[in-house]
């Protein structure tokens, strides 16, 4: 793969946007929150603005990692801060940004804990953008880690329903995860035998042996996969989507589950390609049950965030399905589904919140009619339900359609299973917009004031970005496809 | 001259007595007490191994554990006396397991 | 065939296919409050994509080839995924048919939805409506199709679960959307299966012979039977079909659309669009023949004893759609079209009388409608008449011709069994049709006073527009019948056509049908307008009958049965449990298993400290005495 350097650190100054953000939040007196939320904005929108440019930068016929920067950290066990980004992660900071910077904008109307809130929200998404942009083993590991902590406290203070259950439920698993990590990256890097935790060094000089691969791969998949969702490894995500407060919610199904799909990708597959296609079957397999589990379980949920926590289980299946196809269509479709994803779960949860905090339930028997009391809310909730029903002209539709394509090429069953699920995710959007929005306004949440123009924003952007690839699929697949179709010729030849 | 296992027995009763007080007594200044004649029970066998070889070393040893005992002390006996201004009592466990450990012994144990 | 297209078809195109789009866009974003601006946009764009799509239609009467114009949508992967419009007599015919039923819905509509606190939002979704159908009917690649075919199931759903305050409207919406998504499925595995074995899913590509060479006889038919899934989904054919009949929920403009010429016929022009491909398919054809007339029979039954007047329509649109597949699967290519076209006409007109109706005497029941004076409405009745006659298939109206034509077709090219059916459908739907126009013609029992109670304080404006759409179509339905010659010949040009068979003149085919119909009408007659009318139609006496007719078959019953017992409460119900007490509950009691061992090791840890001092001295007393013996 070949490493295109670049004459400015735009990555780094992605990370020292978060950095300064977190400094200049921790810096400035508690009681200040108007302007802590102004820095956090500014910010968010700084790394928004950045990963655009890149996104938009990037030369797609060059291909390769480019804006790649170095430097030594520790020389003795060949440890370099070594950042670059590709088709792979592009997509993913862009995600990133948009995600971050309309959830700082949906948390507006926090006031608890304000100054604590906004420190540790930019601790996390440093994490998620070191982690995405990492070329060395040691730093993912590190953001890795680094983006699961402050979710403990996130959720732990700011949450609602079972809070604290929530919270330990999923650092613990998380951190299983990260103890699968860690010893499969020393294996491989020892293994090597090169004193190097660079991966493009790794990938090219490296030689694995098959059995080292597929022990090596093994553990990074239910590693990451934990965070990614797998079935049967879901539990977690779920309780904490419910647990967590509403921007936590958004970064988390938006963003924190994609690393897991993205650590996947970018350890397991890069390094471990035949661990890769040795143990796919089961990868294809545990993805199908994700998707069809995960559908059926939303179906009898009762509480709204539930559903769309099984939901996502149900859509990180999609991508988990997508990996595990060997193809270009299938890994493109993946990246596609994981942005996909993230902007829709955003909106989702971005919406969900606003009702939640006009109505104080989340319990789908207690609403109704919410789409004559709060129209501005329920237009977001059901264009988020839509996207996840795979309307067309959504950006979730492109995803699964390529998804699908492949999966039925590769594992025909699978496929055919996981294309009839489609009704059954039909029916849990439908019935719990049906519950929500529909029917007769309900007496007691007469007097409810729907969205002001501020609070249209974020949900504004996320919608336009929802649209805007559903229409234009083009642009993200190009992205994906720079990076996709070289790995697979270089991998499988 | 004693002999140097005269004094080395010395000093192995000494550290015994010390054990002994630091272990029985129910009350931490006694305790903190009994560390103490451990510890001169050490610096004792120090002095006596110091005259026995010929060397300075061991002098040199005891005057720094004169040093660390005397400010062991003083923070000991200012945290002993911090402790009982807040529970109003000097005894080594904490409540909770205070009332285990009676309840233990009613038990037969 | 990737020739630069002329710079006016461009145009032309863009107008016809963009400016809808652009209504929704800008009524959604902006204009949703302001009911006047919202209508004169969606309107004004479908009024102006009807001229296009009429100019493009003359302007390609009598065309030589179809004309394919591609952009590549997306390459994803390594596969392209196009974006284009395919030219051709069928595409152009129905692009025409869309767009001229959509207008004269929308203006209807001015009337109709007046006061309306959706207003809006109804202009914004009738203009996704008709964005979404004009671009499946001109499109160039199976999987476009798929895409503006979810589309429109989109704005079906949206359309249908319109009042959504309405829990039954939001219910049918659901309904509508989920059942034709199970067809949908079986569409997607199809295109899927097709695209992976031929790499390529033009609409042309398929339809050439030649694609049976390329797939195992097998892989078509499955691929066939697959696709002919979503056509069931669709066109709400058995066993699909009972997410039609409450499809009615939403306003009766929207099911006069839905009915006529958007969602149910997407599913009908779909199989003449691959009319080419199924035909390398007998046993899909004889599947599709087998369907059409199954689900013609039932609804039929259906209709016979519905009292709700959208209900009978509803059932009479399975059946008519049950006709169209009948001929289209007995190889009437342009019968099965020509149908389609009429079709859309009569049923628009006569769900759009049903509306004047239901407006004028809120209610649906027509046994109502005829005790408040129903007879008083003479315009609205003169269309209904014309509707219904031309439903039955009775000279000189448009169903005479086309139905006519498919009967001689199946009476030509298919087994009696298939004709005979066909008969009995067209003795039913006289029947049916002239049963619910005797009652509406009925003596008002009520003094007109009664009138009062209805709310029909429309504005004289709205009054006038639907009146207006109502003889429009009523003209169209009078003199459609008569352009089938020219149109026989137009379609014969189209991409998957066969070739034009010799016509056949059978003369004592119309002789019998018109018998059949004409005993039915009679029928009809004696039983509901005579002098000495007994009120009761046939079917009535026999009361198990009825109930199955009434009670569709039982078919939503078992769905219910289905959904409830092995979806709901089967595997769902499993899965949750599973989620809770085997993970959750395997997890929580590790946790549980870890805290106990801690608490456990944490008692040694307990009680006095100076025993534990005790215990350590102890040990490392017996360590030193160890080491030094030992």
């Amino acid at each position: 793969m070949q490493v295109h350097a670049t004459s400015f650190p735009f990555l780094t100054s992605l990370l020292l946007c978060c950095g300064l953000g977190l400094a200049i939040i921790l810096l400035l007196p508690a009681h200040r929150e108007r302007e802590i939320k102004l820095v956090s904005a500014v910010f968010s929108g700084l790394t928004l603005v950045i990963s655009l440019y890149l996104y938009l930068a990037y030369d797609r016929d060059l291909g390769g990692q480019q804006f790649a920067e170095s430097w030594e950290w520790v020389p003795a066990l060949g440890i370099r801060f070594a950042n670059a980004a590709d088709g792979f992660s592009l997509p993913m900071l862009l995600l990133t940004g948009i995600v971050f910077f309309t959830a700082v904008l949906t948390a507006w109307e926090l006031n608890y804990r304000v100054k604590e809130f906004f420190a540790l929200t930019f601790l996390l998404v440093l994490g998620v953008f070191g982690l995405f942009m990492s070329l060395d083993l040691f730093f993912i590991f590190v953001w890795f880690d680094v983006s699961l902590f402050p979710m403990y406290l996130l959720i732990a203070i700011w949450g609602s329903t079972r809070k604290e259950y929530g919270a330990m439920k999923l650092t613990l698993y998380l951190l299983a995860g990260s103890a699968l990590i860690l010893p499969a990256i020393l294996y491989l890097v020892v293994g090597a035998g090169l004193s190097s935790f660079s991966l493009i060094t790794l990938m090219q000089e490296a030689v694995f042996s098959p059995g080292q691969q597929r022990l090596a791969f093994l553990l990074l998949y239910i590693g990451f996969g934990i965070l990614a969702g797998v079935w049967p490894f879901h539990t977690w995500s779920p309780v904490g989507h419910v647990a967590a407060p509403t921007a936590v919610s958004m970064i988390h199904a938006g963003v924190l589950m994609k690393i897991g799909a993205f650590g996947i990708l970018r350890v397991g597959i890069y390094l471990c390609p035949e661990g890769w296609s040795y143990w796919s079957p089961v990868m294809a397999f545990l993805a199908t049950a994700g998707i069809v589990y995960g559908a059926l379980v939303g179906l009898s949920q009762t509480d709204l965030k539930y559903v769309i926590g099984y939901s996502s289980v149900s859509h990180m299946g999609i991508v988990g399905l997508g990996l595990a196809t060997l193809t270009v269509d299938g890994l493109s479709g993946a990246v596609y589904q994981m942005f996909a994803h993230g902007i829709m779960t955003a909106l989702f949860f971005s919406s969900v919140g606003y009702i939640y905090d006009r109505t104080h339930t989340k319990a789908i028997a207690d609403l109704g009619g919410l789409g004559r009391t709060l129209p501005r809310a329920s237009s977001f909730f059901i264009l988020a339900a839509m996207t996840g029903i795979g309307v067309p002209c959504l950006a979730s539709f492109w995803g699964e359609l390529v998804v699908f394509l492949s999966a039925v090429r590769v594992f025909p069953i699978y496929g055919a299973l996981v294309v009839l699920a489609l009704v059954i995710s039909a029916l849990f959007m439908l019935r719990v917009v049906q519950k929500t929005c529909y029917g007769p306004p309900l007496e007691r949440y007469a007097g409810l004031d729907d969205m002001g123009n501020g609070a249209m924003v974020p949900r504004l952007i996320l919608a336009a970005v929802i649209i805007g690839f559903g229409l234009f699929p083009g642009a993200l697949f190009d992205m994906i496809n720079s990076a996709a179709i070289p790995f697979i010729e270089g991998v499988l030849g | 001259m004693v002999p140097f296992s005269h004094s080395l027995l010395v000093a192995a009763l000494l550290f015994g007595m010390g054990l002994f007080c630091l272990l029985t007594r129910r009350n931490l200044i006694m305790m903190l007490l009994g560390i103490e004649v451990m510890l001169n029970a050490g610096a004792l066998a120090f002095v006596a191994a110091s005259l026995h070889w010929q060397q300075m070393d061991g002098q040199a040893m005891v005057l720094f554990i004169l040093t660390v005992a005397a400010t062991e002390v003083s923070v000991g006996l200012a945290l002993i006396v911090a402790l009982y201004r807040r529970t109003g009592s000097v005894d080594p466990d904490p409540p909770a397991d205070r009332q285990l450990a009676a309840q233990a012994g009613e038990g037969g144990v | 065939m990737m020739s630069s297209p002329p710079i006016e078809v461009v145009l032309l195109l863009a107008v016809a296919l963009g400016l809808p789009l652009t209504a929704f866009g800008v009524i959604m974003t902006l204009t949703r409050s302001q009911p006047r601006v919202s209508a004169i946009i969606s309107l004004g764009a479908i009024a102006v994509a009807f001229g296009a799509s009429l100019s493009l239609l003359i302007a390609h009467w009598g065309m030589p080839t179809p004309l394919v114009y591609e952009i590549t949508w997306l390459v994803a992967g390594e596969l392209p995924i196009p974006l284009g419009v395919l030219l051709d007599p069928t595409s152009l015919l129905m692009l025409t048919v869309v767009a001229a039923i959509s207008l004269l819905v929308q203006i209807y509509s001015l009337g109709y939805m007046a006061g309306d606190p959706g207003f809006g939002r109804y202009y914004g979704c009738m203009s996704l409506f008709a964005w979404a159908m004009l671009t499946l009917t001109v499109s160039s690649s199976l999987i476009q199709l798929y895409i503006f075919w979810e589309l429109v199931g989109l704005a079906s759903y949206l359309l249908i679960g319109f009042w959504f305050e309405k829990w039954t409207a939001s219910e049918a919406g659901k309904k509508a959307f989920v059942m034709t998504r199970l067809g949908d499925t079986a569409f997607l595995l199809g295109l899927i299966l097709l695209w992976l074995n031929l790499g390529d899913l033009s609409i042309a590509g398929l339809n050439d012979p030649q694609v049976a060479d390329r797939l195992s006889p097998g892989q078509l038919t499955l691929a066939a039977v697959l696709i002919f899934g979503g056509i069931i989904g669709k066109s709400a054919q058995f066993p699909l079909l009972t997410w039609l009949p409450d499809a009615m929920e939403g306003p009766t403009p929207v099911s006069a659309l839905l009915h006529s010429a958007t969602m149910v016929a997407a599913g009908v022009y779909l199989f003449a669009r691959l009319f080419g491909f199924f035909s390398l398919s007998p046993a899909v054809m004889t599947l599709c023949l087998a369907v059409g007339t199954l689900s013609m029979l039932l609804a039929a039954s259906m209709a016979l004893v519905s009292r709700d007047i959208k209900q009978v329509w509803a059932y009479s649109t399975i059946s008519q759609l049950g006709y169209m597949l009948m001929g289209l699967g007995a190889g009437g290519f342009t019968a099965g079209v020509f149908h389609l076209t009429t079709h859309a006409g009569f049923k628009a007109l006569l769900f759009l009388c049903a509306g004047v109706l239901i407006h004028h005497f809120d209610t649906n029941d027509i046994f109502r409608m005829s005790q408040r004076g129903s007879r008083r409405q003479r315009l609205t009745l003169v269309c209904l008449v014309i509707g219904a006659a031309a439903l039955s298939g009775l000279p000189p109206l448009s169903g005479f011709f086309s139905k006519e034509m498919i009967l001689a077709h199946l009476a030509v090219h298919a087994h009696p069994f298939w004709l005979a059916a066909g008969l009995l459908g067209s003795f039913l739907t006289a029947y049916y049709t002239f049963r619910l126009i005797f009652v509406l013609l009925r003596p008002a029992a009520e003094t007109p006073s009664d009138d009062a109670e209805g709310h029909h304080h429309s504005e004289p404006f709205g009054e006038l527009c639907m009146a207006a759409v109502l003889v429009t179509l009523a003209g169209l339905t009078v003199v459609l019948g008569f352009g089938q010659g020219a149109l026989t010949h137009f379609l014969s040009a189209a991409a998957g056509a066969p070739p034009p068979a010799p016509a056949h003149h059978l003369g004592w085919l119309p002789v019998v049908v018109l018998t059949l119909t004409g005993a039915a009408i009679v029928a009809a007659w004696w039983e509901f307008a005579r002098q000495k009318r007994s009120e009761t139609g046939w079917v009535d006496r026999f009361p198990t009958l009825a109930t199955l007719f009434a009670r569709r078959w039982y078919l939503d019953d078992l769905y219910r049965w289905l959904l409830d017992r092995v979806v709901y409460g089967g595997f769902s119900r499993a899965f949750t449990w599973n989620d809770q007490r085997v993970i959750d509950g395997g997890l929580d009691g590790l946790g549980q298993t870890v805290i106990d061992w801690g608490a456990i090791s944490a008692r040694l840890n307990r009680s006095q400290i100076q025993f534990r001092l005790m215990v350590l001295f102890a040990v490392v007393a017996v360590l030193v005495l160890y080491l030094a013996f030992a």
